[in-house]
């Protein structure tokens, strides 16, 4: 993971606790939709409302509906904050 | 404003206070403490989550701290992302709200259904959340003959809705009025061709607030919500199109907000009193300081004229039936100095009700004001410019609400706006007269301090009092009572409109609407009375008081009336009701003191009985305008 990416994540990861409340489980890059019980339809909208918050910027209709894992919204995020 | 801006941000460790509320040693403190800040959907999700874990017991005293709402949502949208919110506004309101949602889509099946879920609940009153696309006439034909109105399809298709309801249900509707996506055919000739969208939405919008002026119903203004943050930022089409969320997420705190503001005036919870500083809050500069000619208020200059329009604000509230007071750090006549020789002050020491200035804590003072004007702590407003004075006033009053101001006093005026302390729902005549009524509430409170005898000072206040059953001139002063009255009500049952005019036109009940005026002036309608006629007795159902009157021996005056009507009907038994609330402890000992005998109690209702033919007629000081109720 290059320093940009490791920087998005370590926010992203702030942004996953405050989400998710049950979070025992710690989020690494690796974590994906199934790894997560809470991570259902409506915590899936407060989740992408929180991240467009946080980083100010605003996702594609289309890539919303790919963001069912951390290592691909850590990417989305780089290529848009570019 | 997305970001409730008038209210604190959440305390940092927010997070772990949620955590462990459940072990919190006042968690009903806690519970009130967190939610009254500016939540974010995820905050406000998370205080839901820690709500759902308390104890039983816990629940139960938040309940009866709080007043209780069940509300059902009927909405062509997706409406669960925002129940976690609406339940912690609805706390941070003084509202105890239960949410029943109907599935997905199903508003009219809902309404039509007389069995439906919705229909079934026992709800206050249903939201229906509705946007226009759940219109789908508006997509018509464009036409400029003027010969059909696309309003008045959906508007009768609304109406059918919203009967359905009330007829099956028994509750009101909060209708909403329809916010105009930013999608134009023709510019500025949209809002000029029948069968365009905005056009359409113009003439429901008007249609719709004409018609709920005149009913039970409320109205959810959305299309005036949208408008001030703007259109182009409410409506997200990724959102709609993805999972039918009808506006942006960003949004949905403050949608909550106005919706649990709205549900709280039905419950006569909005404001009813403003307490203003003043260096610095109603005029730039401290007086003291400065000097009369030293302070900046008023046409001309920059920051006098955003003093000034603060001021404009305040005389409006003052004229919507809002007391206006003062608490400042002053010497008394320097201050006053300001509001009868400033000529920039628009407001005069006769708007004030209460003037203090003086160098004691505001906290003080505050409660002196409360109990001057004898209302609650809770339905106070302080504003201040000062962040220390306002952080001591919340520390030391949590039940006030103080509004958080930015540095630049330009921006007073739309915070103070948008925070809507004093929703209405009506205006009667009392309201247009509050102020005056205040004002000669206080002489009279002057002479007590000088009569010292109080049958003496009664007779002096030469009082007429006045029963009528209820009528439509009363009705909505009625409703008004019965859903704001906390202090001198007997079981503090909250009736809609609709009921109140079932009371009236049943024969069922025997009702009375008090009118008292003395020689300071008219006190309007000051107390009410349901009674439910069984064949050998009469249960008094409803029994209330405004606080303005107590002490008067009004209720001596009002219990002979009803000794008087059961006896003109053939009654000897009347049954009357105590049932305790947080607020009306006054009223503990009123059957008692008029000599009814407790035959029954429980920790939630005492039940008192007279015999009327024993009861000793009271006769107060007042004279009373012989009833033509008595047969």
């Amino acid at each position: 993971m290059s320093q940009d990416k490791a920087a998005i994540f370590d926010q992203l990861a702030l942004i996953f606790q405050d989400t998710f409340i049950e979070n025992s489980c710690t989020f690494s890059i690796d974590t994906t939709r199934d790894d997560v019980e809470e991570w259902d339809s409506l915590s899936h909208i407060r989740l992408l409302t929180a991240i467009e918050a946080g980083f100010g910027i605003q996702f594609d209709l289309d890539e919303i509906g790919n963001m069912t894992d951390v290592a691909t919204i850590v990417d989305l995020l780089h290529e848009k904050l570019k | 404003m997305h970001d409730l801006p008038w209210l604190l941000k959440p305390a940092d460790d927010f997070n772990e206070r949620c955590a462990q509320l459940a072990d919190s040693l006042s968690p009903v403190d806690e519970v009130l403490a967190l939610a009254n800040a500016a939540l974010s959907v995820n905050q406000s999700n998370r205080l839901y989550r820690a709500l759902q874990k308390l104890s039983a017991e816990t629940r139960a005293v938040l309940s009866g701290t709080l007043t209780p709402f069940r509300l059902g949502i009927a909405s062509n949208g997706t409406m669960d992302l925002m129940i976690p919110s609406m339940v912690t506004a609805a706390i941070r309101n003084g509202i105890d709200l239960e949410v029943i949602t109907a599935d997905f889509g199903q508003v009219a099946q809902e309404a039509f259904d007389p069995v439906s879920k919705l229909n079934q609940s026992h709800l206050d009153a249903v939201l229906l959340a509705l946007d226009y696309r759940a219109y789908p006439i508006f997509a018509g034909e464009f036409s400029s003959s003027n010969e059909k109105s696309l309003s008045n399809e959906a508007l009768g298709y609304l109406q059918q809705i919203r009967e359905s309801f009330t007829n099956y249900g028994g509750m009101i509707c909060i209708t909403q009025t329809l916010a105009c996506p930013p999608y134009e055919l023709s510019g500025n000739f949209d809002a000029q061709l029948d069968g365009m969208l905005r056009r359409a939405l113009s003439e429901f919008n008007f249609a719709l607030t004409e018609d709920v002026r005149t009913c039970a119903d409320v109205m959810l203004d959305i299309a005036a919500l949208a408008n001030m943050v703007g259109v182009n930022q409410w409506f997200d089409e990724r959102q709609w199109y993805m999972s039918r969320v009808p506006m942006a997420n960003t949004f949905i705190p403050l949608y909550t907000e106005y919706l649990t503001k709205l549900i709280a005036a039905l419950r006569g919870k909005s404001k009813k009193c403003l307490v203003l500083d003043l260096d610095n809050t109603l005029w730039g500069g401290v007086i003291g300081d400065d000097g009369l000619e030293g302070i900046q208020v008023g046409q001309g200059h920059p920051v006098g004229e955003a003093f000034l329009a603060v001021q404009q604000w305040v005389k409006a509230l003052k004229d919507l039936g809002i007391i206006i007071t003062i608490c400042s750090k002053n010497e008394k006549n320097i201050a006053l100095e300001a509001f009868n020789k400033h000529s920039g002050m628009l407001l005069e020491e006769d708007d004030i009700a209460v003037f203090i200035a003086n160098w004691n804590d505001k906290a003080s003072n505050i409660r002196q004001i409360a109990e001057i004007l004898n209302i609650g702590l809770d339905a106070m407003v302080f504003v201040d410019d000062n962040p220390a004075e306002r952080e001591i006033i919340r520390t030391m009053i949590p039940e006030i609400s103080v509004p958080e101001l930015p540095k630049d006093p330009s921006q007073f005026l739309r915070i103070l706006c948008a925070a809507r302390y004093f929703e209405k729902i009506d205006f009667t005549d009392d309201d247009a007269q509050r102020s005056a009524q205040y004002k000669s509430n206080l002489r009279r409170q002057e002479m007590l301090q000088t009569t010292p005898n109080l049958t003496e000072y009664l007779a002096s206040l030469e009082m007429h009092i006045r029963f009528v059953p209820f009528d439509e001139m009363g009705r909505k002063r009625i409703v008004q009572l019965i859903n704001k009255t906390n202090q001198f009500n007997l079981t503090t049952r909250r009736y809609t409109e609709a009921d109140v005019l079932e009371f009236e036109k049943s024969d069922h009940f025997v009702t009375l609407q008090v009118h008292l005026q003395d020689k300071f002036g008219d006190n309007g309608m000051v107390c009410v009375v349901i009674c439910k006629v069984y064949d050998d007795h009469w249960e008094i159902d409803t029994w209330l008081m405004s606080c303005r009157v107590i002490k008067r021996r009004v209720e001596e005056a009002v219990c002979d009336e009803i000794v008087a009507l059961a006896r003109s009907y053939g009654i000897n038994k009347l049954r009357g009701f105590y049932r305790p609330t947080e607020k009306n402890k006054l009223v503990k000992e009123h059957y008692h003191k008029l000599g009814f005998e407790l035959i029954n109690s429980s920790d939630s209702e005492e039940v008192w009985e007279l015999l009327t033919d024993r009861y000793h007629m009271k006769n107060p000081p007042l004279n009373i305008e012989k009833s033509s109720l008595i047969r």
